[in-house]
């Protein structure tokens, strides 16, 4: 079980449960579980110091995202981009990746979906709508591999090439839609898709309707958890990401693997961009994303990287999102509270692996009666090799 | 030949506050931690800047709390690392997060208001330090547009430069990011080291974004560091964790964020993304073309 190689030591027969792909994942969210609480609990004190009860805050949060069918469809239209973006990182960091790129990816994949519907209208909806996702695909993946391959030849890190390529894709798609692609007038958009290119409604409530986007989008998720964890590629994909070194020894092509899933990552950011285009606005504007791509990487580590727990991250970074306003008007709190619980609820996820001996470190060195030894004192020093 | 002075000035200007974040940054990655939070730092300096100017009416006290705010950010992001064993990055990103966040949440709080803040008092320039007679009438304006900041931070490299390379603590410190068993080994207080270089590049990242509030503007704009936090990441990665080499890339930044403003006025038909996009493509460009020999610390990233 490659599985192992993460925590180096094994201890007796728990770890070796655990170790199992389906349980070690699900008992690593389940460990999230009090990191997030912890996470809440400070935000809840926040409010509290911002003069905002507790209650009040989650009752508004609920009814911003979830209390009218109005809401409820605002929050589920932002949960696709969100859930490809978050899946996009995820399938990234599997292969020991890090995609900050994808809003830059899912800018260029929206731009060139509804330019390319809007180009080719007169094919008929059933070629058009796939051309379409498949454009925006496409161009996103191409936006993406250039990072990758930066990283393989030249070392560089992929973490700052997909970030100079976010700015440099906003700032060209910015200039395009202004000016070649754009409809002709000031406000920086392109024409409306045609009909054909739209998706399908299931649902319309006035002027809000909803698409199959977000089923399809839960729909890769868990093609792939079942890729991952069931199929001996995505075994060795995961090899590759817990342990390079080791993949490659073991006759794994690693940066094989890395190059395809990075550009799958790619494609998913860009899908995401074009099922907003189709499913959602219908066309391309300047400034399009509202930060869907930085969101991605929080639902992705919420999620702490499996995808098939990514919904649950994404529905409460959604309905977070799509509380924003009411909290706003409802309760006279800047809308910039949702970035500071979010960036609490990373933070106490990323930490969630260091808190135990931290505290225990803190406990056993009350329990010298405040002499400080050094064992307990620098628990970073003790299990080294 | 007005104008030749006109764009060194601005470059200068302009590679000042990417110079000490940059410097911010090296210093904890010579120690062994990544530091992408650099972001943040900044944005948590620039505001902390605005406000304790504000509160005080002294932009000292301003650039004060902007040093002592960043390197709180850095204590969290150290902690985060060192302490609780976080993914370095996800922990760096998650602080960039809590800084726009906070930042936001602080303007509306305190100023009741969203996206900018009220004007406050800059920082002196040097046309009104330097003594005028010194000075004939060009070089005057020239002056006049160049913060106390820029010097200093162009001192504070070349004291960091030295600091890193001729001074005892500086070699600890890079022992540290080399062979942190070694250094262990050799009696240092490894996670201490780390923590302080943290801290200390979050001080600097802090001034650099008192620069870009209260040194050129003289007001805070929500998320108004646009990137250059993750811009002397890069000048870092680009400099390959030379001191010297940092200051360079720092420079060929400044020259290109300078010549993209530079350029605008002049080429004014241009569309103006085309100006926007140059610092980030001209960064771009050197990343696949330019190469060096040497890696990052050996043991960047590794906490064990």
């Amino acid at each position: 079980m490659v599985w192992r190689l993460e925590d180096g030591k094994s201890r007796g027969i728990l770890k070796r449960i655990t170790a199992s792909p389906c349980l070690r994942v699900s008992a690593s969210v389940l460990k999230c579980a009090p990191a997030v609480a912890a996470g809440a609990l400070l935000c809840m004190g926040l409010a509290l110091a911002a003069g905002v009860g507790p209650l009040d805050l989650i009752r508004t949060i609920w009814t911003g995202s979830w209390g009218s069918a109005e809401a409820a469809i605002n929050t589920l239209a932002k949960v696709t981009p969100l859930l490809l973006a978050g899946l996009a990182v995820a399938l990234a960091y599997r292969v020991g990746l890090l995609n900050i790129g994808c809003e830059g990816q899912l800018t260029i994949g929206a731009l060139v979906s509804a330019s390319v519907a809007a180009t080719a209208a007169h094919l008929p909806a059933f070629l058009l709508l796939p051309l379409t996702l498949v454009a925006g695909a496409v161009s996103g993946c191409l936006w993406a591999l250039p990072a990758v391959l930066l990283r393989q030849r030249r070392g560089v890190h992929e973490v700052i090439s997909t970030l100079l390529l976010n700015y440099i894709a906003i700032y060209l798609c910015s200039y395009l839609v202004s000016g070649p692609l754009g409809d002709g007038t000031a406000m920086g958009r392109t024409p409306l898709i045609p009909a054909g290119a739209r998706m399908p409604e299931i649902f319309r409530i006035g002027s809000l309707f909803l698409t199959p986007a977000p089923l399809i989008a839960l729909g890769f998720c868990f093609a792939a958890y079942f890729w991952f964890s069931k199929t001996v590629w995505g075994f060795e994909a995961g090899a590759a990401g817990v342990n390079f070194d080791a993949a490659v020894n073991a006759g794994i092509s690693g940066s094989k693997w890395q190059i395809l899933i990075f550009a799958v990552s790619g494609s998913l950011a860009g899908l995401a961009g074009a099922f907003e285009v189709c499913a959602v606005h219908h066309r391309f504007y300047r400034a399009f994303s509202p930060g869907y791509g930085f969101d991605g990487l929080t639902a992705a580590f919420l999620a702490n990287g499996s995808p098939e727990w990514l919904w649950l991250s994404t529905l409460f970074l959604t309905s977070l999102r799509s509380s924003d306003k009411l909290l706003q008007i409802g309760l006279d709190l800047s809308p910039n509270f949702i970035l500071i619980v979010q960036a609490v609820l990373l933070l106490s996820v990323a930490c969630q692996g260091g808190i135990r001996p931290a505290v225990e470190a803190f406990l056993s060195r009350m329990g010298a009666g405040g002499r400080i030894d050094a064992a307990s004192a620098q628990p970073d020093r003790t299990d080294t090799r | 030949m007005p104008q030749v002075l006109n764009l060194i000035a601005l470059t200068l200007v302009k590679a000042s506050p990417l110079l000490l974040a940059a410097f911010g940054g090296l210093l904890s990655e010579l120690s062994g931690v990544i530091n992408f939070a650099l972001e943040g730092m900044m944005l948590c300096g620039a505001f902390a800047a605005v406000l304790g100017t504000w509160a005080t009416g002294s932009s000292w006290v301003g650039l004060l709390c902007a040093i002592l705010s960043g390197a709180f950010i850095g204590a969290v992001h150290a902690g985060a690392c060192l302490k609780l064993r976080a993914n370095q990055i996800v922990s760096a990103i998650a602080v960039n997060l809590l800084a726009a966040g906070l930042t936001g949440f602080f303007l509306n709080q305190v100023f009741h208001s969203y996206g900018t803040s009220p004007g406050v008092k800059g920082l002196p320039n040097l046309g009104s330090i330097l003594p005028q007679e010194f000075l004939s009438p060009i070089l005057r304006r020239l002056a006049e547009g160049i913060s106390v900041l820029v010097p200093a931070a162009f001192l504070m490299g070349l004291a960091l430069t030295a600091f890193l390379k001729w001074t005892v603590p500086g070699l600890r410190l890079r022992a540290c990011g080399e062979n942190p068993d070694g250094a262990r080994a050799a009696g240092l207080m490894v996670s201490k080291i780390q923590f302080f270089s943290i801290c200390a590049g979050g001080a600097l990242a802090g001034t650099a974004g008192a620069f870009l509030s209260i040194g050129v503007l003289s007001q805070f704009v929500e998320n108004m560091t646009q990137g250059r936090g993750y811009l002397a990441v890069a000048a870092v990665i680009l400099g390959r964790w030379r001191p010297v080499g940092v200051m360079l890339a720092v420079l060929f930044f400044g020259l290109a964020e300078a010549l993209s403003e530079w350029l605008a006025v002049r080429w004014s038909d241009l569309p103006n993304q085309v100006f926007l996009i140059l610092p980030y493509a001209a960064c771009f460009s050197i990343l696949v073309f330019y190469s060096g020999r040497r890696g990052p610390p050996s043991a960047l990233g590794r906490i064990e």
